[in-house]
């Protein structure tokens, strides 16, 4: 089979699953839909290997590049778009990630949705979501790009939303599509600028033609670079990059295997592997590269700071992809691709692993998410303990474990392009330091010290279930009807497939930096190398930087974790009253002990990153306000009083019936509208006889 | 067997036939003769050849000899789409009425005669060939919805209809006088005086005059379709107006005045589109930007879509009036994405009233999804449609568009244009939210549809569905003739460009540049026939070899490319190599390497 049928195989597989699941929704209830859901997967994953072993059979370099198309699906205007996709190890790594982690996240959805009143919905849409972004992945043409950019987007809106009747989730969901809106807006118009000049949207085609078309001596280099912003404004709304990142946080109102799935391991990947696949453009307009670097940079920071003082379990988790995410988009527009795109596949396992072990200990404590009510469940959830370890520890980037290898190589490949570039080199130290505090802080706050009531229970044998459920932010009794919270909490101490998916991911995630340990065992290079071979200066950094870096990783990493330990593991007994008073209130505070005195002393810095650096409220001045004023005014004034009002004569009369009608036709409303109109036309005329 | 004239008069027929019914088997009548429209506009429609730019299934007869109006009818890529919008559409509203209160009635029979009048009088000014002829079915379009309004309507219906009348009478007055001069004027001294609008094309009508007739065929299609500012009887008319006749009414109706522009005004009245086309672009965009803004904002379930319509209608005439093939076939498009979404979302909004005790007010709704899992995704699928996801052909309608903006008058007006797309996902979803999600509203009783309601609404979503996967048949039947359409105003603002963008639309067609796309016999003279007119091509366009729209590839790839047939399966690499039927390309590894040397 060659490597396109299979590929097309797996695109097929996820869509036939959501509309089998979809038309049976009423057949497929329970566990079968989840097996169904989980199998479709399950078969592209093993159609994706298919492809990978059909792709390395062949040998010469070149061939390892196919296209391959069904039918046209629109032709017009010289302009010829495909039904098309492209296979090359590049697409194929991004399949491979996401029909596996997606597998994996299927499984543990078997168990951890059961119950919930939308359980066959959930798959189905789970599965539409993976076709989605296979079509984004292997995309052939920029309009496929698109589409499949669109179809996450809409998947993504439909699983944030999955619970619907909790006002926050559909704010959180409609913010989300139309944040990415923005970005596809952005990818459409530069994708028109970029045809412009190309006359084609055919990526191989684009990319044989890049250099004498948009090359330095073609003259067209600032269309280039603008067009390629554009198109990476779609990257940075994909990807929760500055600042376009506030609906990442929000769409944690989702269940959470889809911010595990979505928000963690795949759709929000998408920015870095866009730019990674353009990167025959890329290469040829620095600028667009710099702001890339600069945002990437920038957000890794933002991103760390807040994710330092959110208290929500998942928010936290979502700073810290978005912030990973800033290492990758930095690290792609250094052309360090295989770096960035390592990174990518190790922040999937590691980043889903801490997902999904979030989910578990949010289940324990029967949907509360806050770390202010979370304490000592170390001996209640050991295994569920134990993937946070290992999940916190890929994460702050120890060895040996995957995101050591990932992340210093992304940066080891920024600071070898020397200058200015050992600020960002610095800065992803800092980034680094940063990550290791938050990831650790949430582990110690979370499962050491004194176990809360909810964790005593569990101990006990016995799952905390709430009365009733409260939505945390507004304190509105949940809607149950549609799922959540759910009658049913499940616990991955108790259930054997999230334990399965989790054991697999905690697996990959400790010796996935196998796939590329720098100068000494690098498959993952070797197999990406030939993608990006032409790209003339390959930033593998050398030796000393890549060894300095190395060090100073598990440096920076261990003293983030040692200050995190200091902070909240085993803090002293409150001093003064206040203090004790706090806790006393709530046992769960006993971490914060020490980091409170900080926050006090910092009030104007915590509040600062507490209220997420202000982008939200920014975003609602500058935009969502004056819209909406703009259309109110629109609405009640203008149309009001001008259009229908003063324009046209007043507001629908109150007489009725045919003999009115006959009325009015004598007078009034008949003689103004006709003269308003005719006013209007002997304008236009006027109009046109000064211009003629 | 397959003639104009039995499409045309076959809806008036069976509403008279339907007369002779008895009241209850009225709906079905009506019912079987949508069916049967819908079936022979597919039989035109497969029949069609969408390679030729050519008149189609021509009828010409004369009409009233003495002023030389002629009944000629003819299918073009202009119409042949919109003309099953229009039977799709009529058949879904006839099966919606048989499912209401008022298409089981005693004044059903009126109801369904009236309903045929108005199907006869859209598809008649859609053949229409005569400009006599069209503005005669451009104006019976009203008088059937004048009826259905005042009988069947909603609220303060009269005042409204009134309104609605004298807008759209005013405008067709106008447009009727300036008809009547393009027949006079464009007559050539001593010869008989012909409304036909073949005729008129070749006679031409005087530039100076142009200005002032496009003026008054603007001020028709502008108030029927609507846009800003002569949307003063939208508001009252749409909500007066019965939910099954608003859905043709806004889904089909309002695609007439855009096919308008097409019909008459881009060829007939060039200078005149060239000199007033910004007026209209203006207008047009900010329709968008306002109609959005409205929607954004109002309550009213019916007000949404009809702002929302104000907004769609915008970007049509944004497309038609970049004057590029690409623009002009976006809009065509558009013009049946939005017909089919609109039917779908006016259905909906009528269970979704049903389910909230009878009212339109989105704050009465919400929450209906759990009880309503079929609706809820086909209402999604809807909305998805009117948002236009990517994905859908009606993201592929507005990606043609903005390039057509973006090609032709302004960049800056595509940049502008596209908020209206991010404007459009917040009011779209904000309906399908506020509507099915969130808690039960305080009038709300969630409940499924009816089987009935659902397999009619299943009709849009299907359609969709099924432009979405491929859209490429309406796109091939509108390119020629959208080339042709407006070409010859394009020619007016800039001749070379529009020769470039001709031999562009001719790039998958035998033949090359503007020469593709007359259907008269070239003039000698014109030189359109050689390739290239490579003298008047901007320097800025290096990168593009004019002989046939093709970037140039490092070899200098095939100048025969324009003559590979009709160049639709086979696909030449940037190598020259020709790829065979498996539909496998592969790029050879010297073409990077040309690419790395280069470097």
């Amino acid at each position: 089979m060659s490597p396109t049928d299979a590929a097309w195989i797996v695109l097929i597989l996820p869509l036939l699953g959501a509309v089998i699941l979809g038309l049976g929704f009423r057949v497929w209830t329970g566990r079968v839909a989840g097996l169904i859901g989980t199998a479709s997967v399950g078969l592209a994953f093993v159609f994706s290997l298919v492809s990978l072993f059909s792709l390395l059979g062949r040998d010469g370099e070149g061939e390892r590049q196919i296209a391959s198309s069904l039918y046209d699906y629109a032709t017009v205007a010289g302009v010829d778009v495909k039904m098309e996709i492209l296979v090359d190890p590049l697409s194929l790594i991004m399949l491979l990630v996401v029909t596996g982690v997606s597998t994996l996240i299927h499984l543990y959805s078997i168990a951890y949705m059961k119950g919930d009143a939308g359980y066959t919905r959930f798959f189905a849409y789970l599965n539409f979501f993976v076709f989605s972004m296979l079509v984004l992945v292997l995309a052939g043409n920029f309009v496929l790009l698109i589409v499949g950019w669109g179809f996450v987007g809409a998947a993504s809106y439909m699983l944030i939303s999955f619970w619907f009747r909790r006002g926050t989730a559909t704010s959180a969901g409609i913010k989300a599509f139309v944040i990415n809106v923005v970005g596809d807006i952005g990818m459409m118009l530069g994708v028109i600028l970029l045809l412009r000049h190309t006359g084609t949207v055919d990526l191989l085609e684009t990319f044989a033609i890049a250099e004498p078309t948009f090359g330095p001596e073609s003259g067209n280099t600032g269309a280039l670079t603008a067009g390629l912003l554009l198109i990476m404004v779609g990257a940075f709304a994909k990807s929760a990059q500055l600042p376009l990142h506030t609906w990442l946080p929000d769409a944690m109102e989702g269940p959470t295997p889809v911010s595990s799935l979505i928000h963690a391991a795949t759709m929000v990947t998408a920015g870095v592997y866009l730019i990674a696949r353009l990167h025959p453009l890329m290469e040829l307009a620095p600028t667009a590269q710099l702001v890339g670097m600069i945002i990437g940079a920038l957000t890794l920071l933002v991103a760390g700071t807040i994710a330092l003082v959110q208290t929500d379990l998942k928010r936290v988790i979502a700073y810290s992809t978005m912030s990973q995410i800033g290492y990758m988009i930095m690290g792609v527009s250094a052309s360090v691709y295989v770096a960035a795109m390592f990174h990518l596949v190790t922040h999937a396992f590691f980043k889903a692993l801490l997902f999904m072990a979030a989910g578990s200990l949010i289940s324990a404590m029967a949907g509360e998410q806050s770390m202010d009510k979370m304490r000592g469940f170390k001996k209640a959830m050991p295994f569920t303990y134990g993937a946070f370890i290992i999940g916190g520890l890929a994460l702050a980037g120890i060895p040996p474990f995957s995101g050591f290898f990932s992340k210093d190589e992304i940066l080891a490949g920024v600071a070898d392009q020397g200058g200015w570039y050992w600020l960002l080199w610095a800065v992803g130290y800092i980034g680094a330091f940063l990550t290791a505090v938050y990831t650790w802080r949430m582990i110690f706050r979370a499962f050491w010290g004194t176990p809360v009531p909810e964790a005593v229970e569990l101990e006990g044998g016995h799952l905390h279930h709430a009365a009733e459920h409260r939505n945390p932010k507004t304190g509105e009794i949940e809607d149950t009807e549609v799922g959540f919270p759910g009658p049913e909490h499940h616990i991955a101490e108790r259930a054997r497939p999230m334990k399965i998916a989790m054991s697999l991911l905690a697996l990959l995630a400790t010796v996935g930096g196998l796939l590329g340990i720098p100068h000494v065992l690098m498959p993952l290079e070797h197999f990406l190398e030939p993608v990006f071979h032409h790209d003339a200066p390959q930033h593998v950094a050398g030796g000393g930087v890549t060894i300095l870096g190395l060090v100073l990783g598990t440096v920076v990493g261990i003293a983030g974790i040692f200050v995190a330990y200091r902070l909240w593991a085993v803090p002293p007994a409150p001093k003064d009253e206040a203090a004790r008073q706090r806790v006393a209130d709530n046992p769960a505070l006993e971490a914060t002990t020490i980091s409170a005195g900080y926050q006090a002393r910092f009030a104007g810095l915590h509040r600062f990153f507490l209220n997420k650096w202000y982008f939200d409220e920014l975003i609602d001045l500058l935009i969502v306000r004056p819209v909406r004023a703009v259309g109110r005014v629109s609405r009640d004034g203008f149309e009001r009083i001008v259009i229908s009002g003063t324009l046209v004569g007043g507001t629908a009369g109150t007489v009725r019936g045919a003999s009115a009608l006959v009325r009015r036709m004598q007078s009034g409303y008949l003689r103004s509208y006709a003269a308003v109109t005719l006013v209007g036309a002997a304008a236009v005329l006027i109009y046109v006889l000064i211009q003629s | 067997m397959l003639h104009l004239s039995i499409l045309l008069w076959l809806p008036l027929a069976v509403g008279l036939l339907g007369l002779l019914a008895p009241k209850r088997a009225a709906r079905w009548v009506a019912l079987v003769g949508g069916l049967l429209a819908v079936a022979l506009s597919v039989a035109f429609v497969l029949d069609f050849d969408s390679g030729s730019g050519l008149l189609q299934h021509v009828t010409s007869d004369a009409w009233i000899e003495a002023f030389g109006v002629r009944y000629d009818l003819a299918l073009t890529g202009l119409n042949v789409w919109l003309i099953l919008l229009t039977t799709v559409g009529f058949a879904f509203a006839t099966g919606w009425l048989a499912t209401t209160d008022d298409g089981r009635g005693d004044r059903a029979r009126q109801l369904f005669l009236h309903f045929g009048i108005a199907q006869t009088a859209v598809i008649g000014a859609l053949l229409s060939q005569d400009v006599i002829l069209f503005i005669a079915f451009f104006d019976l379009m009203l008088i059937p919805f004048f009826f259905l309004t005042v009988m069947f309507g909603n609220g303060d219906r009269v005042p409204a209809v009134i309104k609605m009348v004298v807008y759209t009478l005013v405008g067709s007055l106008l447009m009727l006088v300036a008809a009547v001069a393009i027949g006079v004027l464009s007559t050539p001294d001593g010869q008989p005086i012909s409304f036909s609008i073949q005729t008129i094309a070749e006679r031409g009508v005087p530039e100076g005059s142009q200005g002032w007739l496009f003026a008054c065929f603007a001020a028709a299609f502008l108030v029927k379709m609507p846009s800003f500012p002569f949307h003063g009887w939208l508001a009252d008319g749409y909500k007066a107006m019965p939910l099954p006749v608003l859905a043709v009414f806004s889904g089909v109706l309002s695609k007439v005045a855009a096919y308008g522009f097409l019909l008459i005004a881009l060829p007939l009245l060039p200078e005149g589109v060239a000199d007033l086309r910004w007026v209209v672009l203006i207008m047009a965009v900010i329709s968008i930007l306002y109609g959005s803004l409205i929607a954004l904002t109002t309550t009213n379930a019916r007000l949404v879509l009809a702002y929302s319509s104000v907004a769609q209608l915008g970007f049509i005439t944004l497309g038609v009036f970049s004057l590029r093939t690409d623009g002009a076939t976006g809009a065509l498009l558009q013009s049946v994405n939005h017909g089919v979404a609109v039917f779908g979302a006016f259905l909906a909004v009528a269970i979704l009233s049903q389910r909230a005790g009878g009212s339109e007010d989105l704050r009465d709704m919400g929450g209906i999804a759990t009880k309503a899992p079929i609706f809820a995704v086909f209402f999604v699928i809807v909305t998805y449609a009117v948002l236009a996801l990517p994905g859908t052909a009606n993201f592929l309608g507005e990606i043609l568009i903005l390039r057509g903006l973006w090609e032709g008058p302004s960049v800056a007006l595509a940049v502008v244009a596209s908020l209206g797309i991010a404007l459009a996902a917040v009011y779209a979803l904000r309906l399908f939210i506020l509507s099915s999600h969130n808690r039960v509203g305080p009038q709300a009783e969630p409940r499924e549809a009816s089987k009935a309601q659902l397999a009619l609404l299943a009709v849009p979503v299907v359609l969709i569905i099924a432009l979405a996967i491929h859209p490429q048949q309406t796109i091939r039947a509108a390119d020629a003739a959208a080339t042709q359409a407006v070409y010859p105003a394009a020619a007016v603002v800039d001749p070379v460009a529009a020769e470039q963008m001709a031999q562009e639309a001719a790039r998958y067609r035998n033949c090359t540049g503007w020469s593709c796309f007359r259907s008269a016999p070239p003039a000698a003279s014109d030189g359109a026939e050689v390739p290239g007119g490579t003298g008047g091509v901007p320097p800025e366009d290096i990168a593009i070899d004019p002989s046939t729209g093709q970037p140039v590839a490092p070899q200098g790839a095939a100048p025969d490319q324009g003559a590979a047939g009709e160049g639709e399966e086979i696909v030449i690499d940037e190598n020259g190599e020709v790829v065979g039927d498996d539909e496998e390309m592969v790029i050879e590894e010297d073409a990077q390497t040309i690419e790395g040397t280069n470097r």
